[in-house]
């Protein structure tokens, strides 16, 4: 929360981000009119709206920034952008915020932040969401007890979706030519690599 | 075109609002010829449509007044109305216009009877009152129309309703025949004063102009205040007439938004703090809140401000509310960040009025002539086209009546150096 | 009155006019009672034909004054012009056909009074012969050399008039002068501009029509449009010279930054005012006036002075501009700077919003918040409301803060010895709110001195209200600043730029121009004879019958416009040129001193007195309505184009302004035997609409001495009163008057009826 950190507006942080995050050299045309906050259909269950953290990464609150989970319960429905008078991509921002919060460990405790783990290591692994390893990937990242216990209450669920054959209980779906979709992803892995610190 | 070498002294002053008509009268009372040409049946433009004027909340009919005795008394000025400019061609001290007249239907003869819109048995949409309401076929443009004289609405000729009224008038001044007409007109110089249009409010998607009966624009707010409007000046929201006590202001409502109007129409604010007094006077128990990103109120203006702000009954919130729905009531509910608070609100209102942004005209329609707009179609600053054209009022950029003014009493001196050869 | 000239009328009985009146009764009462030499009946006057029947008359010298008992003055005035024989009308339409049942008695009644009190006009009135000796001199006196005295002098000098420009310094140029670069005003409107003074001055310096007198104060001014006698003190010479009209234009002074010491101004040399700034962004390289090193974090604070009520009350308009572009020029000097500014509402109107989003995009950070303290070492605390938070900013290098403007609406050096000049208009009164009370209006003086402290004066007018131009509460110099902002209480002389309101150069640019327009528009009218705004083209002007003056100097005090003076005996003396016509001195007037030729006493006594009143038996009331021709008459034509129906037994007399009234009026009405008297006026007070900016007020004054006057009559004081009408009270106009007629019926008949 931000009362961790006190405001100096010591702008190295924001021209970082102005720098660094897709989108966000528009961050500086921001005047604080709370459109985009007013917008968030989840507005309510985040620790900032996006209006107050623009605010916060001028008065150079790193660390409260990366930490708002403001960029876990975005929903990317660009409410936010398309209404900004001033054109300012917020979701895409937030998603930078966030690529830029797990790598440097503020996304940690963070069930978007898991959920999305296992969300890509499905996708990155077969090239499809497998419904069943995804739910338990993601109980299981918080720990053993906390697994088991979120795999109980939901067993009734389960039950329900396999047998409306929304999930299944064989070895997870595949696409074919994995292969290819890895040679995709390292790619992607090597020319993000590249690009680091570059910020266009 | 004009004859080779025809030049002129006159000065051609185009739209009959508050700038064209200073322009055109302080000309005139400086000793220049003047044609003033207005598109509607009557001089007076926007602000014959305001009930009142910020800061002192006085009449706009009262100025009018005097300047439509300034014009009854003055010579050297002609009013052409029903007539727009299509082109102009030529130079400094020797321009030529081309005039198109739009039928009235209603000639000279007039005496202002009424006779005609007694007769009318067909209601044809008021634009005095933003539509809110209707008129008879042949109508006065609004009870201080000047020239004070009947219109008949282009909708009803060859219907028996236009046989009606020309059979009333008893001094033969229908003339159901009329058609459209051009002339040339040589002239010494053009003082653009066309002015603005509220911007389409419809284009506000969150805010739902079109789908909520109670969300109005600042425009329709001023005819709700009138004496001369749709309600006789009862502040009555529109869904069921119940009096509008629990008023929401929504500021830059287009304005200062690069999905809408970039630029800020300076207007607004003033306007709003306005409607506030409009309501507190109005009722005793009335509460406004006013949603703004900056109060605007520039210069000796913010006295009117701090006057509005030290009543406990209007709240200033610092917030673009989001959108607005409607609750079973029917009432507009508004959606938002209080940006001070940094709470979520939703709230709702009797009313909500959208303090819509002013729009150039001049960007609808350009005339023929060699203009220089902004980007925003604004038409470039007097002192800036070389030649005799100059523009006055909103038509130059967003002003108030106070700045209109005076770039129209600028623009008259101007426009009589360009005729007179200085 | 010589001979009686030959007064035609012409009845149109259109409009409704016949159906609602016999037109024959009224001939009846035209030719026979009122002695109209002929009466001439049409059924639509308007028409062509109607108006050649007139013009034929005059031609033959069978009507030399004419009545046109029709529609409204208001309506086809331009119809009924003819040359040198201005027409009197008298309204049978609106205020008859129109709002009285057709065929009545009291309909006929009330129109026949009208045809009476129309010839009972033309009777005791003549069309305006102008004056004499009308001053002639063409030069504009501009005083003022900076960007709206420059504009002033250039914009008129081309419009073909000579002008004398004033200016006090050594140089041309003023404030604009020392400006590095100016805020932009012409597309895309997005970075500072070149400032272009040099070249303002150099047209001006270079223009034949102008003379240019620097180091230079206007001494005295005496006269008035058209014949200013102006004298200078230049550089120690004395110039004299007649001059035809005056531009104000001595702009502002900034706000005196010792009175900031909240905001550190004084603790350390790096906090600087944005003027001081603007001197060390000219010089070259950025440099901190403490140490030489360049500024690599520089911290705005916006409304430092300006705002606060215990400062300036008002918004000095330019700073968040300038502001702006002073932070543009040092992110463009310094690039790895930090420029913040702090603002509580960020103000750029207009085009000017593409001006703030250019220094955003310029990296430039807006903070909104309230300052608390400026620390010797630069750390600015400041309450930030938009992160909720209280923050100290440290390591800055520089701070500016953006004081406001002081309007030169006295000379400078003047507010250290003596105060501003009694306010005028407070712009801080409340605004009305249902149910709330109302502060009794005409509680104000009106017969205050607003003459203010004896030195100081731009001008020092020779006047006898004295030598200040009326300067308002917020200390900025007089102009009605809304339909007519040009508009000063005093003739013929336009205040423009800062002095009037703060404004930046463009807007001052565009403010001289027309002031410019203003002032040559004076110096024809004088030329003419004719009057200034809102009568502009009336030839009357007030005659002065010295016999009965008894010097009570009421006429001097209560001139609006500062246009009579008193003689080395006492004697009222008008300048005709600074009269604005609009009867104020005839109403304050104890006696008969003050006449038009076509507007007097004794014209309205006669009006007022034509009327039949009949006896007490008849249950037939008569009241007397003076209502105000550019407010209140405007209201009760409305009323009768909607058909409004109202009290037949009013008799509507229209004055120039309700100062113009006469307590003789109202005298000679209750001993006529009329039932009670309606005085309408326009509002008065701060947010007057007064046209003549005191005549209503001074009305309002007035009552307390009519009231005497009633109960010295043995009359309830209740059968005088006084409303303000606004032009929109078309419904609410009649209803007073049907009121009154109520509470005439309460109290009863006239004793004096039948006398």
């Amino acid at each position: 929360m931000a009362g961790a950190e006190t405001a100096t507006y010591d702008l190295g942080f924001a021209k970082w981000v102005a720098g660094n995050i897709s989108g966000a050299d528009k961050l500086s045309m921001c005047m604080q009119c709370g459109m985009c906050s007013g917008s968030c259909p989840i507005g309510t269950q985040m620790d900032h709206g996006p209006r107050k953290l623009i605010m916060m990464i001028r008065a150079g609150m790193r660390d409260a920034v990366l930490s708002a989970n403001t960029l876990w319960n975005c929903t990317q429905c660009y409410n936010c952008t398309v209404r900004c008078p001033r054109g300012i991509p917020v979701t895409e921002i937030l998603q930078g915020l966030a690529t830029v919060a797990v790598a440097e460990g503020h996304a940690g405790g963070e069930p978007t932040a898991r959920f999305s783990e296992a969300f890509w290591w499905s996708l990155a692994k077969f090239g499809r969401t497998d419904e069943r390893l995804v739910t338990s990937r993601f109980y299981f990242s918080a720990g053993l007890a906390e697994g088991v216990r979120k795999s109980r209450e939901n067993l009734a669920i389960a039950l329900r979706m396999i047998k409306a054959r929304r999930m299944h209980l064989g070895a997870p779906h595949k696409i074919k030519r994995r292969k290819n979709l890895q040679a995709i992803l390292a790619k992607a892995r090597e020319i993000e690599a590249r690009g680091a610190g570059e910020g266009d | 075109m004009a004859a080779q070498g025809a030049r002129s002294e006159t000065i051609l002053v185009v739209g009959g609002g508050i700038a064209g008509i200073t322009t055109a009268v302080e000309a005139a009372e400086a000793g220049a010829e003047v044609v003033l040409v207005e598109r509607g049946p009557s001089l007076g433009g926007r602000v014959a449509q305001l009930s009142r004027y910020f800061p002192k909340l006085c009449h706009p009919t009262c100025g009018l007044e005097i300047n439509y005795q300034r014009i009854r008394g003055n010579r050297r000025l002609r009013v052409i109305t029903m007539a727009t400019v299509a082109a102009v061609t030529g130079d400094r001290g020797a321009y030529t216009a081309r005039i198109e007249t739009r039928p009235r239907h209603v000639t000279a003869r007039c005496t202002g009877c009424g006779d005609c819109a007694r007769a009318s048995q067909t209601r044809v949409p008021n634009p005095y009152n933003y539509d809110l309401d209707t008129v008879p076929a042949a109508h006065l443009a609004h009870p201080m129309a000047y020239p004070m004289r009947y219109v008949i609405a282009d909708s009803v000729i060859g219907t028996p309703e236009a046989d009606r009224i020309e059979a009333a008038c008893r001094y033969g001044a229908v003339d159901l025949g009329e058609e459209p007409g051009a002339f040339d007109m040589v002239v010494g110089a053009v003082v653009w004063a066309t002015g603005w249009r509220p911007y389409d409010a419809a284009k506000l998607q969150p805010y739902g102009y079109e789908r909520h009966a109670n969300v109005i624009t600042n425009v329709e707010m001023e005819r709700l205040a009138a004496t001369t409007g749709p309600t006789l000046g009862q502040i009555l929201r529109p869904s069921d007439a119940k009096p509008a006590k629990r008023v929401a202001m929504i500021q830059c409502a287009g304005s200062r938004d690069h999905n809408h109007l970039p630029y800020c129409s300076r207007i607004c604010c003033l306007a709003s703090l306005k409607h506030a007094a409009y309501l507190r006077e109005a009722y005793a128990d009335a509460e406004v809140d006013i949603y703004y990103i900056d109060i605007r109120a520039h210069d000796k203006l913010e006295s009117f401000h701090a006057r509005i702000k030290a009543d406990p009954r209007v709240r200033f919130i610092k917030s673009k509310p989001a959108s607005i729905s409607e609750n079973e009531a029917g009432d507009p509910v508004l959606h938002g960040e209080d940006t001070l608070t940094r709470d979520l609100y939703e709230t709702a209102y009797d009313m909500v009025v959208l303090a819509i942004g002013m729009a150039p005209t001049a960007g609808d329609a350009m005339p023929e002539a060699a203009l220089e707009t902004d980007e925003y179609g604004f038409i470039v600053a007097a002192e800036t086209l070389g030649g005799g054209m100059f523009s006055a009022g909103v038509a130059a950029g967003p002003l108030d009546v106070s700045l209109s003014v005076q770039s129209a009493t600028a623009a008259a001196l101007k426009a009589i150096q360009a005729v007179r050869g200085g | 009155m010589a001979e009686a000239a030959k007064t035609a009328v012409y009845l149109c009985a259109g409009c409704g006019i016949g159906e609602a009146v016999s037109i024959e009764a009224l001939e009846a009462v035209a030719t026979g009672e009122s002695k109209a030499s002929s009466c001439r009946r049409h059924d639509h006057l308007c028409d062509d034909a109607g108006v050649a029947t007139i013009q034929a008359d005059i031609d033959s010298g069978a009507a030399e004054r004419i009545v046109i008992a029709a529609c409204s003055e208001r309506v086809n005035a331009d119809r009924f012009r003819f040359d040198g024989t201005p027409p009197i009308r008298c309204d049978l339409r609106e205020r008859v056909a129109w709002s009285q049942p057709p065929g009545a008695e009291d309909t006929q009644m009330l129109a026949a009074d009208y045809v009476r009190m129309a010839l009972a006009e033309a009777e005791k009135s003549a069309p305006p012969s102008g004056q004499a000796d009308p001053g002639t001199s063409k030069t504009i006196l501009v005083v003022g050399g900076g960007v709206s005295g420059l504009t002033a002098a250039l914009e008129s000098a081309r419009a073909g008039y000579q002008v004398m420009l004033v200016e006090r310094a050594s140089d041309l140029g003023g404030h604009g002068a020392k400006w590095s670069k100016r805020m932009p005003h012409r597309p895309p409107y997005r970075l500072p501009q070149d400032n272009d003074i040099g070249a303002l001055i150099a047209a001006v310096t270079a223009e034949p029509r102008i003379t240019v007198h620097t180091r230079s104060r206007v001494v005295s001014t005496a006269g008035g449009p058209g014949r200013f006698l102006v004298t200078l003190d230049s550089g120690g010479t004395t110039i004299e010279e007649t001059l035809g009209a005056i531009v104000v234009a001595t702009g502002w002074r900034p706000y005196d930054a010792t009175k900031l010491g909240h905001l550190g101004y004084g603790a350390s040399p790096d906090v600087v005012t944005g003027v001081e700034l603007e001197t060390m962004l000219g010089a070259g390289e950025l440099a901190c006036k403490s140490d030489g090193r360049r500024p690599a974090a520089v911290a705005f604070i916006q409304c430092a002075g300006s705002r606060d009520p215990d400062h300036l009350p008002y918004c000095s308009s330019i700073c968040c501009g300038v502001s702006i572009k002073q932070a543009l020029m040092i992110r463009e000097r310094v690039p790895d700077s930090s420029v913040y500014i702090i603002h509580d509402e960020l103000r750029t109107p207009g085009t000017a919003e593409a001006f703030y989003r250019a220094a955003q995009a310029a990296g430039v950070i807006f903070m909104k918040g309230k300052v608390s303290a400026v620390g010797a070492d630069l750390t600015v605390t400041v309450e930030d409301v938009l992160l909720g938070e209280t923050v100290a900013m440290a390591g800055l290098d520089l701070v500016v803060l953006a004081t406001g403007m002081m309007p030169n609406a006295t000379a400078p050096e003047a507010e250290a010895i003596a105060p501003q000049p009694a306010p005028d208009i407070d712009p801080l009164a409340p605004i009305l709110a249902a149910g709330a009370t109302v502060p009794e209006p005409g509680s104000e003086d009106a017969s205050e001195d607003d003459s203010g402290p004896e030195i100081g004066s731009i001008l020092n007018l020779q006047y006898r209200q004295g030598p200040h131009l009326p300067i308002l509460a917020d200390g900025f110099a007089d102009s009605h600043f809304l339909c007519f902002p040009y508009e000063t209480r005093r003739s013929g002389i336009y205040t423009c730029g800062p002095v009037r309101r703060p404004m930046d150069m463009a807007e001052s640019a565009t403010d001289a121009t027309g002031a410019a327009l203003k002032a040559i528009q004076a110096i024809e009218a004088a030329a003419a004879g004719t009057a200034l705004h809102p009568r502009g083209g009336d030839l009357s002007f007030p005659r002065i019958n010295l016999d009965p003056c008894t010097k009570c100097r009421r006429c001097t005090v209560e001139c609006p416009f500062g246009a009579i003076d008193e003689s080395d005996d006492d004697y009222p003396v008008v300048e005709v040129a600074r009269c604005r016509r609009c009867g104020t001195c005839m109403g304050a007037c104890p006696v008969r001193t003050i006449s038009f030729e076509n507007y007097s006493v004794e014209m309205v006594s006669a009006m007022i007195k034509a009327v039949e009143v009949p006896d007490e038996f008849a249950e037939k009331p008569r009241v007397l309505v003076l209502a105000c021709r550019n407010d209140a008459i405007p209201a009760l034509d409305m009323a009768g184009i909607s058909g409004t129906r109202y009290s037949p037994f009013a008799r509507v007399v229209p004055v120039r302004c309700l100062g113009s009234v006469s307590a003789l009026w109202i005298s000679d009405a209750l001993s006529t035997g009329y039932d009670g008297v309606i005085l309408m006026g326009c509002k008065a007070g701060d947010d007057y609409q007064c046209h003549f900016v005191k005549g209503s007020a001074i009305t309002q004054e007035r009552m307390g001495k009519i009231a005497e006057t009633l109960k010295s009559m043995m009359l309830e004081e209740e059968r005088v009163v006084t409303h303000e009408v606004a032009i929109a009270d078309a419904r609410r106009a009649p209803e007073l008057i049907d009121s009154f007629l109520d509470t005439i019926a309460e109290i009863g008949p006239n004793p004096f009826k039948g006398f």
